[in-house]
């Protein structure tokens, strides 16, 4: 009796133990993570490289265009590894400093920062000045000063996106509601979710959904265009209880008050971008890289027009990709040579004709118009040279949650905008306070 | 028992050629499963204690701070609420999990036709990926086109969005817990009622014991070991509970995220939303102590209860 009892109590202890090292097992072990092969030479010189990718409809382009790259330099492959977007940047946190990472990574605008601040994307600088990339000339600004930390450029732009107001000509049709149009100011826009709200929608059908997480298509432009801020300049101080700041996001939040929206509850429930695809609210502020998923939906039953403008000003949000290289790379010549060829306006081409994003490079934009000629792609363009950047810093994600906190009980009316304004800045001052000590 | 004496007291003598050559192959033997706990378990085990004393960033690069990262955790704001959750959920699910899967073992270790149907039926939650279950309860769950709100409305009553709702998005991971555990603990307690000696119940049954008084003094008594041992687990499973709830209840949209959080979700909220690993791996040697301790009380508990005989 007692040898069972014993064995019993080992079995629980060793199941606590087991336990705990489940949970201490993402603790920052990175035996967790996968690892991937960095570059493979083999004897005769040959080199493969690896890109890491996350998304899947640009997966194909991305290896149209290393095979390009192979066809002139023939003794470089390179490989595509695909990772979803919730692994993503997970797995490159892991394999970062493990320098087993890709030698090619793709990277976006809210993570250069962090990434190059801690030594792991290669600094390219030099060999851009001492190629003929020309990015200065080729590239849109704010794309460019994206990537630049600290004077150091750390990616070659791959692409960007914009917004613009995507909508149902179905919805439109039965209500006997005019389509919106390009250029309308912000009470035009309000005016059309109001005409379609008065012609009476189906049960179920909104006007247009404003979710509280939509930042990037709908209110952070109007704050822009407000002269109201989210970050100051150095990262030292939020703009939220900025009384312009505040001003930009309540019209886009009283779509939602008056019921023109689909309720916070409702778009946690169904996520906007499904509700526009089966035909659930009428307009829908989305950005160009969502173009394919709706043509495999609802290709021809859709149309495109420029956000309604704000103050006067048709200030959008541009974010954009690059391609940055591990600094770790084993073959660093092979893979910055690689880096600087894909912004090239032979790789460009390559991308903008596939149609899926806008290639970054300036006189490969306008190849990407063309590709859906049924769409008036050309509002993406003309956004450009009023777009700002998402506000960014190294601890986005901790003042994402503080921002979901507090907008999401003005969002339900719990509190007023103001309140959560208010409270949204004291915390983050304090978050980013911490950051800046570091 | 009778082999387990022998080996209890070995004959103390030198060992022999042959008998190396025998330790040897029976360390063979176990090396791959020995390696691989080494590795994935032991290993990270301990490289988690030392990151609890570090600043770990998002990169694993580690700064010792001594204590400051059990300090940051009892200032936590979220702690509490966190270990309340954990809690309710643990002494929510494990209870009713285990009387539901002691009814249905019960059920089923009867003679009716086609146990061996109801049995994979009932086991099939427990092959089911979680994620895929999350997936489906979260349509059940679904606020317009939900099943649950249909069967409600259809009996006159409001339904309403229970997931997103704090004061019942909690319950609704829990019965999603429940359903997923009776299966698993159904086939333990049964193989645990198969191994009590049919000669009881022909004794009980002679002296005239009603089925009642034969499940309460003799199926009980007898399968408590195998009892303890589901709630040893069940416990150590539902204080750890994380992937239902970062199913079902989405950090980034649902506005009961916050309400829900468990001691997991704030471990994981930390290491992998925010990359202060450091700080997580505080979270998670707390919750290995708080696992610990209850786990001591239960094994000392279980004195009064469980019956080896």
């Amino acid at each position: 009796m007692k040898k069972n009892l014993k064995r019993l109590a080992a079995l629980g202890l060793t199941a606590v133990m087991g336990a705990a090292v489940l949970t201490g097992c993402g603790g920052g072990s990175s035996s967790g993570g996968s690892s991937s092969s960095g570059g493979k030479e083999s004897k005769d010189g040959k080199v493969e490289l690896t890109m890491a990718v996350w998304d899947s409809d640009q997966e194909p382009v991305m290896q149209e265009m290393a095979a390009a790259y192979t066809k002139e330099h023939p003794n470089v492959t390179v490989k595509t590894q695909l990772t979803t977007w919730t692994e993503y940047w997970t797995k490159l946190e892991a394999s970062a400093m493990g320098n087993s990472s890709a030698d090619i990574i793709t990277m976006n605008v809210l993570h250069v920062e962090e990434y190059a601040d801690a030594g792991i994307l290669m600094d390219l600088t030099d060999a851009e000045k001492e190629s003929d990339l020309k990015a200065s000339e080729n590239f849109p600004a704010p794309l460019l000063n994206g990537y630049t930390v600290d004077g150091k450029l750390y990616g070659i732009p791959k692409d960007f996106d914009t917004n613009a107001i995507f909508y149902n000509k179905e919805i439109f049709d039965n209500a006997k509601v005019e389509y919106p149009k390009d250029g309308m100011t912000f009470e035009e826009f309000r005016k059309v979710c109001e005409d379609l709200d008065a012609a009476g929608l189906p049960e179920g059908t909104y006007p247009v959904p404003v979710n509280r997480n939509s930042s990037q298509t709908t209110y952070y432009a109007s704050v822009y265009a407000n002269d109201g801020y989210i970050l100051n300049e150095d990262n030292t101080e939020a703009g939220w209880d900025d009384p312009k700041t505040i001003e930009g996001i309540q019209p886009w939040l009283d779509l939602v008050l008056d019921g023109l929206s689909p309720s916070l509850e409702q778009m946690a429930n169904t996520d906007p971008d499904s509700m526009f695809q089966g035909g659930q609210v009428a307009m829908y502020l989305s950005g160009n890289y969502m173009i394919p998923s709706y043509n495999k939906t609802m290709e021809g039953k859709y149309g495109i027009v420029s956000r309604p403008t704000f103050n006067g000003k048709n200030t959008d949000i541009i974010n954009g990709l690059a391609f940055s290289v591990s600094a770790f790379t084993e073959h660093p010549e092979e893979a910055v040579d690689f880096a600087l060829w894909l912004g090239s306006k032979e790789a460009q081409t390559i991308q903008a004709e596939a149609g899926v994003v806008i290639s970054a490079r300036n006189d490969c934009q306008d190849i990407y118009v063309g590709t859906h000629p049924d769409l008036n792609l050309q509002v993406f363009l003309d956004n450009v040279e009023n777009a700002e950047l998402l506000p960014h810093c190294k601890v986005t994600s901790e003042l994402a949650q503080v921002e979901k906190t507090y907008l999401e009980q003005a969002w339900m009316d719990e509190i007023t905008l103001e309140e959560a304004c208010k409270k949204i800045k004291t915390e983050e001052d304090a978050i980013l306070e911490k950051m800046n000590a570091k | 028992m009778g082999e387990e004496k022998k080996m209890a007291k070995p004959v103390k003598r030198k060992a022999s050629k042959r008998d190396k050559k025998d330790w040897l192959a029976g360390y063979i033997f176990i090396a791959p499963v020995t390696i691989g706990l080494v590795i994935f378990y032991v290993v990270p085990f301990i490289q988690n204690f030392w990151f609890s004393f570090n600043d770990v960033n998002k990169f694993n690069v580690a700064t010792f701070v001594g204590l400051a990262n059990f300090k940051q955790l009892f200032q936590e704001p979220d702690l509490l609420l966190a270990m309340k959750n954990t809690l309710i959920y643990a002494i929510v699910t494990v209870p009713i999990g285990l009387g539901l899967s002691l009814l249905v073992a019960s059920l089923l270790n009867s003679k009716i036709k086609g146990t061996s149907f109801y049995r994979t039926i009932y086991f099939l939650p427990s092959v089911t990926m979680s994620v895929a279950v999350a997936l489906v309860w979260k349509l059940i769950f679904h606020s317009e086109y939900g099943i649950f709100n249909a069967m409600i409305e259809a009996l006159g009553g409001q339904g309403k969005s229970w997931l997103t709702t704090p004061s019942t998005a909690l319950g609704c991971v829990m019965i999603v817990a429940i359903w997923g555990s009776v299966g698993y603990n159904m086939i333990i307690l049964l193989a645990g009622m198969q191994g009590i000696s049919k000669s009881y119940y022909e004794a009980a049954a002679i002296d005239g014991a009603g089925p009642g008084t034969i499940f309460f003094k003799i199926t009980i008594p007898l399968l408590s070991p195998t009892i303890f041992f589901v709630i040893i687990t069940g416990m150590i499973g539902a204080f750890q509970v994380f992937d239902s709830i970062y199913m079902m209840i989405d950090p980034t949209t649902n506005p009961a995220f916050n309400e829900v959080k468990t001691m997991n979700v704030l471990f994981y909220q930390n290491a992998f939303m925010y990359g202060y690993k450091g700080y997580a791996a505080a979270i998670s040697i707390f919750m290995f102590a708080i696992i610990m301790i209850i786990t001591v009380i239960q094994m000392i508990g279980q004195k009064k209860w469980v019956n080896y005989d």
